[in-house]
């Protein structure tokens, strides 16, 4: 029979080998898509090598920052002092993991599109380098917001301690608190990659209108973060609620599920949001005039498709507090 | 570094209700409402053709946030009625996001309360702004829309909207700050935190209020039309 430090230890490697490994997936893909798109533009317009390998890189190095955040919360895990911990310590440690893993997948491969179609535009549009730049800044930073969620509940559940709270049902609390939020941000990441890039698409072919572009990009993105921030709701509510002891296995199973819940219910409506912001940037490119109407049809599609995010929260919420 | 959640609080016991205030948040909060006065008031003295710094700040801002306000309101009449509220949010939210960089303050914002209170604010404001433009029958008959049973999942939906717009402030403030703590104890404070307060603080703080505003706007348009 194993010791609970042992327990604790083995629970942090574990972790720490899961968060790194399913973390690292999303920047290669990203970074990978940014270099074949760099690879096509250089060909369009060799001239312009230089200024598209630099945005490229610049754009490379956005898109691994979810990357980085999980290797940082790797090392930290594997160095951390387990000496003296309680043994639901194990159980946040495996949540806290999976929670940055699954979580910078999604901005990981959603700031490769803003990246790719910048180098694209520079070969497009030359003269607007500069706008190009700023605005796949811009826009591959807002991307990183999810897994910035990802790394916040990743970061709560190492550094709280957990000694007053009955083992049973805040076990599989912890685990879920992870579950929803890293698994919901997978898909608002991609999808706030996807207006970010048609943007740089559309700045090289319309550069005047890049003020409106942006703008449509920002909002968005910023409505398809919302199934993330359920997600980022959901755990909150996870770790922050005392359940009362029991021996039941019951209630634990709900709070798991509740995690599995929201976490999968969230990825397509962040997909979804995106194709929907996507379409929108595009066509406000083309038809700036009607961005008034283009921003509000947008938002009126993207709150359909959200809806079932919102069914996913709504089943949660009964399974923590109902069940 | 354990204790980052931690919030000062301020119990106040009246007659068995017991009110809690955040003090270092309603402190901060103060501090950004002052620096906006003072603004106000610098830009304002010596108007004049040949425009002071401050007036010239000033002007950039408004004009940049009139246009924005009549291009998504598609409205003359409506746009200016609404500028002086999402003007000051802006300048409020921006102010409040960026306090962070200097040393020993904080962000109001990172506080949940704030931008919860400023997400219900938009919400009523929303609401209102439908009833007064479309009048209360049309109202109604929108949170019917496709069918009557679709009403409850309307009105959770519109609710939802007040959860998103105020966790998606308040995740990246805390998130940002949370990141700047844990790495300034790892590098022992040097070389990266400067560059990251200029990243969270200044430009995602930057972004997030547009965001926020930029909501609050399109929540209304949607409802007027």
């Amino acid at each position: 029979m194993l010791d609970i430090q042992t327990l604790v230890g083995l629970s942090k490697d574990l972790s720490a080998g899961l968060c790194i490994g399913l973390g690292a997936i999303g920047a290669a893909l990203g970074e990978g898509y940014t270099a074949g798109f760099a690879n096509k533009a250089i060909s369009q317009r060799p001239e312009k090598g230089g200024d598209i390998a630099k945005s490229m890189l610049v754009g490379q190095a956005m898109a691994e920052s979810a990357a980085i955040f999980a290797l940082v919360i790797a090392v930290l895990l594997l160095f951390m002092d387990v000496s003296s911990a309680h043994p639901l310590k194990a159980f946040a440690l495996i949540g806290a993991g999976l929670s940055m893993g699954f979580g910078a997948f999604g901005s990981a491969v959603g700031g490769g599109y803003p990246a790719a179609e910048a180098c694209l535009g520079i070969s497009r549009q030359p003269t607007v380098t500069g706008e190009l730049i700023t605005n796949m800044l811009i826009g591959s930073a807002v991307c990183q917001t999810p897994a910035i969620f990802a790394m916040v509940i990743s970061l709560i559940l190492m550094f709280i301690g957990f000694e007053n709270e009955p083992l049973n049902p805040t076990w599989a609390a912890l685990i879920a608190a992870g579950l929803s939020t890293g698994l919901s941000s997978i898909g608002s990441g991609i999808g706030g990659g996807m207006p970010a890039g048609e943007s740089c698409a559309g700045i090289a072919r319309n550069p005047e209108s890049a003020g409106q572009i942006t703008t449509a990009m920002l909002v968005g993105q910023a409505v398809a973060q919302t199934p993330c921030i359920f997600g980022l709701l959901v755990s909150f509510i996870l770790i922050f609620k005392e359940p009362s002891a029991t021996n039941s296995i019951v209630p634990a199973i709900a709070l798991l599920s509740a995690g599995i819940c929201m976490g999968l219910g969230g990825i397509g409506p962040g997909i979804g949001n995106g194709y929907a912001a996507q379409g929108a940037v595009k066509w406000i490119a083309r038809r700036v005039e009607a961005s008034g109407t283009l921003t509000r049809i947008m938002l009126v599609g993207q709150a359909v498709s959200q809806s079932t995010a919102i069914y996913a929260m709504v089943v949660s919420l009964v399974l923590i507090f109902v069940l | 570094m354990e204790n980052f959640t931690e919030i000062l609080q301020l119990k106040i016991n009246l007659a068995g209700i017991i009110l809690s205030f955040n003090v270092k948040t309603i402190i901060m909060t103060w501090i950004v409402m002052v620096a906006l006065i003072l603004f106000a008031l610098l830009a304002r003295k010596k108007m004049g053709l040949v425009p002071n710094p401050f007036q010239i700040v000033a002007e950039l801002l408004i004009t940049a946030i009139y246009n924005l306000c009549i291009d998504t309101l598609e409205d003359e009449r409506l746009g200016k009625k609404y500028f002086p509220l999402i003007c000051a949010l802006f300048m409020f939210l921006l102010l409040s996001n960026w306090l962070g960089v200097i040393p020993k303050l904080c962000e109001p914002t990172r506080d949940l309360n704030t931008p919860l209170g400023m997400g219900i604010l938009g919400f009523v404001i929303a609401q209102y702004a439908g009833i007064k433009e479309k009048g209360l029958k049309q109202y109604i008959k929108d949170y019917l829309d496709p069918i009557f049973f679709m009403a409850p999942l309307n009105i959770i939906g519109e609710i939802a909207k007040v959860v998103s717009i105020s966790f998606r402030l308040f995740g990246n403030i805390m998130g940002g700050a949370i990141i700047i703590i844990v790495v300034s104890y790892l590098v022992y404070g040097i070389l990266l935190p400067p560059l990251l307060n200029l990243f969270f603080g200044l430009f995602v703080g930057t972004v997030q209020a547009f965001v926020f505003t930029m909501l609050t706007l399109v929540y209304i348009a949607v409802q007027v039309k």
